[in-house]
């Protein structure tokens, strides 16, 4: 009963203290793929992601009431860098859901607008709001509407004492007429958030500061996992690696509070306890983040180290230097990533499995309509021979009392050419080891995709290569040979197929290189570049991030100068994040169940080159 | 399919077109343009036909455009068959431009019968009549084509590009959109200048969320539905948003844009 009432009373104080709108939020994931373009098209950087800003303790004066409830005391403030826009992960600030949704986009116009990072904090938001005015006149009564509701929600002035209630009427002033205000005095508390301004310290993000060389490791687990947009601060420290983690080396009384980081070098845990982490996470302030180098065994089935000559497989002629784009400098590192071509040492002939035999049947089928053919085109206003049927028509239309219509009389004999070559570059990074149902694998979506495709394309006549690529950094790019233009698909080819495995990281950008010289030696008219993919970019070096995608970006567009058209089949349900700055709208499929993905790509390369 | 002008239409320039349209002419070389839909490419050709006086062939290119479609072909008459001048071989007869409007999307043997028109022999033969024609010095060939808009496998064969001299159209400044907006429709400077301004936010988000992007063309449908009194925000999303994407949260961003910029 005690607790009963307790929870009555915590649900109750925390409710009138906090005056949320729970039934009006609006939440990012509902508008962020708008807000991103909403953000590009009022010029914001295209390369620049949007994830949800952390929550942070603002220190300012609270209401009695929530004071009372122990709440309010975190805010989420956007905030950008060189890699994400950070918006907070869901807005319910006032009673209107369209003041919601417009407090969502206006944050995003202003992120957009240019911003002088020396001047401070106060006069580069109003700067900004007055730029942003000035460019879009529209926004203007919705800014007016925003800012009545914000200040009403502000503990008035008269309730502050001298000094805060001057800096609080600064800051109603600037956001009431912005442009007026030089600088905001300084008190010992901080001044109550502004929801309409970007954070006034941006806080260093984790990603930007991480030393060179220390990479997220890719990751293998149920890829139907959905990511919290929920972000977290973090800071990036050393492990400690001398010590023993279950040694006490510090006295209990000094730890403030769990959440301060402890340098303690405990082992990795192989509970799967992940959903209590996450529990714990959600409340922290700050997540510290050591890199060891060592990945967690539960995470990680599959041992990342190369394998030792004798197994691995056969390499194919010398290593391919290759260029690397480096998007802060602006440059391309010459010969930067090391590519060896290998062929599976262990594949064997092998024929189509059973369970594909009937979809397979079922696409040649299909595509057989696709194969070249000559014909007779009848009715023609010209060709090679005399339509006779037409002709018979038209004098018999002529002798009788009805009127004549122009008809065509000649036929004319057309060849129906496919003139293209197609080279398909598979990822057999480990994130494809990831399950997508309870009986199959992302490898093995691809491996029934690449043998489909195969049938499909070999009932067309169509030239067609297969590959597929890893890597473990720039100086191991892995690129599969399955099979040439040259080359016959036969058992052979299918063996390689089946033998396909899943390792290691996804250089992208190198592996797109090597696939255009390929491509790009054939003759044909139309060159198609298919990137069959389940994720972003990623090795374990500084390819992680905007660098991987722009990389990415710039071996992309290599291709395109060199005439190839590359095209993007993905399963990664995020990718709407990415995958327009990679390869631009009508570029890029995403395959929403992995599964479909077999018969999906046949199809879909029916449709682009028909 | 064909056209011929009398009066010279309203034409915007944005640098030295014209001087290069009228060198290339004076000094018998075929011209190619190159740029996005609607940024009036169609519209100098039919400006410059005017004012050189000259007669103008304009021929929308598309899939099942054959060489008998420009060249031309016999007709069967009552009892004997009479030949049928294409417009290509009018405009050599006449010694007017024969323009040929998104050439990428004829048929590739049908572009082979400009090859001989469009290098120094200025020659168009035509075999069905026996005929060898000589393109008198006033003939112009004009061919344009979208690199951008194109089917996802489609470009032009370098052995036809190699002929022609190439100029490359963009969508026009800011201030030059706003005088032909204003030129075309009589609307007024804040509604033009707002026009332009969600055009240019539109345009930044070319080959990233919108394959094709606002054209100078439906900014000046939305201008000529504003200045019949229609709201502004209905208009854009009219003429522009809607015609530009299906998607419907591309959608909910570019009218976003509209409202920032018309108010709601």
């Amino acid at each position: 009963m005690e607790e009963y009432v307790g929870a009555l009373w915590d649900r109750l104080i925390t409710g009138a203290a906090e005056k949320r709108h729970a039934a009006v939020t609006v939440k990012l994931d509902d508008i962020a793929k708008s807000a991103a373009i909403f953000f590009r098209a009022l010029g914001g950087d295209p390369g620049l992601g949007i994830s949800a800003a952390p929550a942070v303790r603002h220190g300012a004066r609270r209401r009695l009431l929530q004071r009372v409830a122990g709440s309010g005391e975190k805010v989420e403030l956007s905030w950008r860098d060189g890699e994400v826009l950070r918006l907070p992960s869901q807005i319910d600030l006032f009673a209107k859901q369209t003041l919601n949704r417009d407090l969502y986009f206006w944050l995003v116009a202003l992120a957009a607008a240019e911003s002088d990072n020396s001047q401070p904090w106060i006069i580069r938001n109003q700067l900004a709001t007055q730029a942003t005015l000035e460019r879009f006149p529209g926004l203007q009564s919705r800014y007016d509407w925003l800012v009545e509701a914000v200040i009403a929600l502000r503990i008035p002035a008269e309730k502050l004492p001298a000094d805060e209630a001057a800096q609080e009427n600064t800051i109603r002033q600037a956001l009431q007429y912005p442009g007026t205000v030089d600088a905001i005095a300084l008190t010992a508390r901080p001044f109550q958030p502004v929801p309409l301004w970007p954070h006034p310290h941006p806080p260093v993000n984790a990603a930007t500061s991480s030393a060179a060389g220390l990479g997220s490791p890719e990751q293998s687990g149920n890829a139907a996992n959905k990511k919290s947009r929920r972000k977290h601060l973090a800071e990036r420290t050393d492990a400690k690696e001398d010590k023993n983690g279950f040694l006490m080396m510090f006295r209990a009384e000094s730890l403030f509070s769990w959440s301060e980081f402890v340098k303690v070098n405990r082992p990795q845990d192989e509970e799967d306890d992940s959903e209590t982490a996450q529990l714990a996470a959600e409340d922290m302030d700050n997540l510290t983040i050591a890199r060891d180098g060592k990945t967690s065994a539960a995470n990680v089935r599959f041992d990342l180290d190369l394998p030792a000559g004798a197994v691995d497989d056969t390499p194919l002629g010398e290593g391919v230097l290759l260029p690397e784009w480096h998007w802060k400098k602006q440059v391309l590192q010459p010969d930067y990533c090391s590519l060896q071509q290998l062929i599976a040492t262990d594949a064997k002939p092998c024929e189509l499995p059973h369970a594909l035999k009937n979809t397979a049947n079922h696409l040649r089928r299909q595509f057989q309509a696709l194969t070249p053919t000559r014909h007779w085109r009848k009715g023609q206003q010209d060709g090679d021979e005399l339509d006779m049927d037409a002709w018979v028509q038209l004098v018999s239309e002529k002798n009788s009392t009805m009127p004549t219509s122009e008809h065509g009389l000649y036929r004319v004999q057309v060849n129906q050419e496919r003139d293209l070559a197609c080279l398909l570059l598979a990822d057999l990074s480990l994130s494809t080891d990831a399950y997508v149902s309870n009986h199959s694998r992302v490898i093995d979506v691809i491996r029934d995709s690449l043998l489909l495709f195969s049938e499909a394309l070999t009932a067309t006549g169509d030239s067609f290569a297969l590959y597929g690529f890893s890597s473990l950094k720039r100086s191991h790019v892995r690129f599969h040979y399955i099979k040439g233009f040259e080359e016959k698909y036969s058992g052979q080819v299918r063996g390689r197929i089946a033998a396909i495995k899943p390792g290691y990281y996804t250089r992208m950008g190198a592996a797109i290189r090597q696939a255009s010289s390929l491509l790009v030696q054939q003759k044909k008219h139309q060159r198609l570049l298919l990137i069959l993919t389940d994720g972003k970019p990623n090795d374990l070096d500084q390819y992680e991030g905007r660098y991987g995608i722009e990389d990415t970006r710039m071996a992309l567009l290599e291709a395109k100068k060199l005439g190839l058209r590359p095209f993007c089949v993905t399963i990664d349900s995020e990718a709407s994040d990415y995958l327009p700055h990679l390869f631009g709208a009508g570029g890029y499929v995403v395959i929403r169940n992995p599964e479909d993905l077999p018969k999906e790509l046949p199809l879909l390369y029916a449709q682009m080159t028909r | 399919m064909d056209t011929k002008t009398s009066n010279t239409p309203f034409y915007e320039p944005s640098g030295d077109e014209c001087e290069l349209f009228e060198r290339a002419w004076k000094n018998r070389l075929p011209l190619l343009i190159k740029g996005p839909t609607g940024c009036g490419k169609t519209r100098f050709v039919s400006h410059m036909a005017a004012r050189l006086n000259l007669p103008l062939y304009t021929v929308a290119c598309h899939d099942d455009l054959t060489a008998a479609d420009l060249v031309g072909r016999h007709l069967i008459g009552d009892g004997e068959t009479i030949w049928n001048d294409g417009p290509l071989t009018r405009a050599v007869r006449e010694g007017g431009i024969c323009y040929l409007d998104e050439v990428v999307e004829a048929r590739k043997d049908t572009t082979v019968v400009l090859h001989p028109l469009a290098d120094d022999r200025r020659m168009l033969p035509i075999d069905r009549t026996g005929e060898l024609l000589q393109a008198p010095p006033s003939f112009m060939l004009v061919v344009s084509y979208n690199p951008g808009y194109q089917n996802f496998l489609k470009g032009m064969k370098p052995s036809t590009r190699q002929r022609f001299v190439s100029l490359t159209f963009d969508f026009p400044t800011a201030a030059q959109e706003e005088a032909v907006l204003i030129g075309e429709t009589g609307i007024d400077t804040m509604t033009a200048k707002r026009l332009v301004s969600i055009a240019g936010a539109f345009r930044a988000l070319r080959d990233h969320d919108l394959e094709e992007v606002a054209s100078t063309r439906l900014l000046v449908y939305a201008a000529t539905l504003i200045k019949d009194g229609y709201d502004p925000v209905r208009a854009c999303r009219a003429a522009l948003v809607e015609t530009l994407t299906d998607d419907a949260e591309t959608a909910v961003a570019l009218n976003e844009v509209v409202s920032a910029t018309f108010g709601r």
